[in-house]
């Protein structure tokens, strides 16, 4: 085999190995029984010491869940709607049942999404920014959890260069990390993660051609 | 070796769209920035408004379909001003353009047609 072919074929092993992060498929047996059509996301349950942050992210999860195909609740008026009913309080609309939050919203499922990491930390000349976050889909009809996924993202800026001029360059770069953290591009990525990955993302929904059809991938 | 190179390049390329599926099926215009502007800042109510109003004018000119809950976010600003007529109207458009939202949709139509709920509503 000649050295080109070999690279290449190195390449795609490794690509492979990139996608199949989470090689586990997941259990989509409950799923398929309800194949849900509109999903309602609720305020996010927050772990972190950011306030913003369920807010924030509410910001970026809309648009990845729609465009898979499925009818996404107004997240913004929802959350308004449920804060006019006295439920802002996120856990405890997370702890409430999601049977009521069908019958109130006519949702066949409920997407509840806990933020379990929101910070930059800073660590010798870099800073850290993470995103971690579980996002689970229950059935609005049965209570019966439907799926369920875990994501953690890590940013670790970095500065070119090295010798004393680079440590410094990456000490400025870290500060300004540390100091305004962007967690949006993250946020977009964990929910990029969570969704749209072959084996534990979320099935094609009735807007996506595949609806129904996508068995052999989930 | 140009033959095994062939073979190789179409798994490169599918392995590399096997990793994510991601076509865009709506035009959001500035949903994602300007609902993220608006949680920074309750101040940008007006902006987040005028970038749900695009997105709509955008897909009614283009002739595609507008994403789903962006009338019923519009039509729920409307009725914060205290425009329930306009608010009416967009949350029956949400019902018209997606079914999925007839249970929402029609008990918010419920609420901004009631003369009492109207103060409550803000």
């Amino acid at each position: 085999m000649n050295p080109l072919s070999k690279m290449l074929i190195v390449g795609a092993l490794l690509m492979l190995a990139g996608c199949a992060e989470a090689p586990k498929r997941y259990d989509y047996a409950h799923f398929r029984i309800e194949a849900p059509r509109s999903i309602l996301i609720v305020p996010v349950t927050n772990k972190s010491v950011d306030v913003n942050a369920p807010d924030y992210f509410l910001a970026t999860i809309a648009t990845p869940l729609a465009e898979r195909g499925y009818y996404v609740f107004p997240v913004n008026m929802v959350k308004s709607v449920l804060s006019d009913d006295g439920l802002s309080d996120a856990n405890l609309v997370h702890a409430g049942d999601p049977l009521r939050l069908g019958e109130l919203f006519g949702a066949d499922a409920v997407m509840y999404i806990s933020i379990e990491r929101w910070d930059a930390r800073y660590a010798v000349l870099s800073t850290a920014v993470t995103v971690e976050l579980t996002y689970t889909i229950k059935s609005a009809h049965t209570g019966q959890e439907l799926w369920s996924n875990h994501q953690r993202v890590v940013y670790q800026p970095q500065a070119n260069g090295g010798g004393i001029g680079g440590l410094l360059a990456n000490a400025i770069v870290a500060a300004i990390a540390k100091a305004a953290p962007n967690y949006m591009p993250l946020a977009h990525q964990a929910n990029n993660g969570a969704i749209n990955i072959k084996g534990t993302g979320l099935p094609a929904g009735p807007y996506d051609g595949l609806f129904g059809k996508d068995t052999s991938d989930y | 070796m140009t033959l095994r190179v062939f073979l190789m390049a179409p798994i490169l390329v599918a392995s590399l769209a096997g990793c994510v599926t991601n076509h865009q099926r709506y035009d959001w215009g500035s949903y994602d920035p300007s609902l993220y502007a608006y949680y920074k800042d309750p101040a940008k109510a007006a902006e987040f408004a005028e970038s749900l109003a695009a997105i709509i004018s955008t897909a009614d000119s283009h002739h595609t379909q507008i994403p789903p809950g962006i009338c019923a976010e519009y039509g729920y600003l409307q009725l914060q001003e205290g425009k329930n007529s306009a608010a009416v109207e967009l949350f029956k458009q949400e019902e018209t353009l997606w079914p999925e939202s007839k249970v929402f949709m029609d008990r918010m139509i419920k609420v901004a047609s009631t003369p009492t709920a109207q103060s409550s509503t803000k």
